[in-house]
């Protein structure tokens, strides 16, 4: 009798996390969006926010690994769709994939705070697009924009990071 | 909020950073030669000194149009759908480089052979 109260409540929390990381994820294309309208008057491609990764910060410290890689596949397919091509796509995944990675590592050996996590998430997202960048030119004469690219990141980063950090603390803490 | 590790992650990154571009800086010098290519391939070689319009038509869909004046090279027009390349602006120093991924094109300044030695230290003795 227990065990299947047990799974009913269980699959009630799968449901849950379900619902909530689609959400996320309607969110993250949202922000997505938001950021392909605002222009940036910087001739170098791929200086942006990346508000969207307040969303990816947000689900590997709630939902987990897993959760935040999938959120974070579905905006990059969609908003490759929706928005930037099928090209851009190439590079939403090269820089997607690598700053997860980067972060969830950090924020596994618990040494760094949100702002630090998304500090080299941000980094390591420019640096997979630059490196892809330089696979599909193949010439590695593109890493001249690696330092300005290395420093957009790196504030960026900071900025999303801070923001995320507001939020959290702001979150009910709701079991998920 | 921030932790220790932060700021020495931050720190490095920063230093890093200032380090590549230190080197990035101070290794550029005034070139002589556009270097054009068309994905990775050596299309052609352009005298900065002679003033001119390149035309590169890879068919219908993929044009690029590059200008050459008063020793600077620019990206002129594109058929590509971002624009990023032409709004690049003039290029005059090696290393130096104009992409445009969409089609492919990449040009870039080459210094002449006297002062390509940037590389290897040129003083043995």
């Amino acid at each position: 009798m227990s065990s299947q109260a047990n799974r009913t409540a269980d699959r009630g929390l799968k449901t849950r996390r379900l619902a909530l990381s689609a959400m996320l994820a309607a969110l993250a294309l949202i922000f997505s969006y938001v950021e392909a309208m605002i222009p940036i008057p910087v001739p170098v491609p791929g200086i942006k926010l990346g508000i969207a990764n307040l969303v990816i910060v947000m689900a590997i410290y709630k939902l987990g690994f897993r959760y935040a890689f999938t959120i974070n596949c579905v905006r990059i397919v969609i908003a490759g769709l929706l928005f930037s091509g099928v090209f851009g796509m190439f590079y939403s995944f090269a820089g997607g994939i690598l700053s997860i990675a980067v972060m969830y590592l950090l924020y596994r050996t618990g040494w760094f705070s949100m702002i630090g996590v998304s500090m080299a998430g941000g980094v390591a997202h420019n640096l997979g697009q630059l490196i892809t960048a330089c696979l599909i030119v193949s010439n590695v004469r593109l890493m001249s924009y690696f330092s300005i690219l290395l420093f957009s990141g790196l504030f960026s980063g900071i900025a999303v990071g801070f923001l995320a950090a507001l939020i959290y603390r702001r979150l009910p803490d709701m079991r998920i | 909020m921030i932790k220790k590790a932060d700021i020495v992650l931050f720190i490095l990154i920063l230093a890093f950073g200032l380090a590549v571009s230190w080197w990035s800086l101070t290794t550029n010098t005034g070139g002589d030669k556009a270097i054009v290519t068309v994905d990775g391939e050596l299309y052609g070689t352009y005298s900065l000194s002679q003033d001119q319009t390149i035309e590169v038509a890879q068919d219908e869909d993929h044009i690029n149009y590059i200008t050459i004046k008063d020793g600077t090279v620019s990206m002129a027009y594109s058929t590509c759908k971002n624009q990023v390349c032409v709004n690049a602006g003039a290029i005059s120093e090696t290393r130096d480089s104009i992409v445009c991924l969409p089609n492919k094109v990449m040009i870039e300044i080459q210094g002449s052979a006297k002062n390509e030695g940037g590389d290897v230290d040129v003083i043995t003795g």
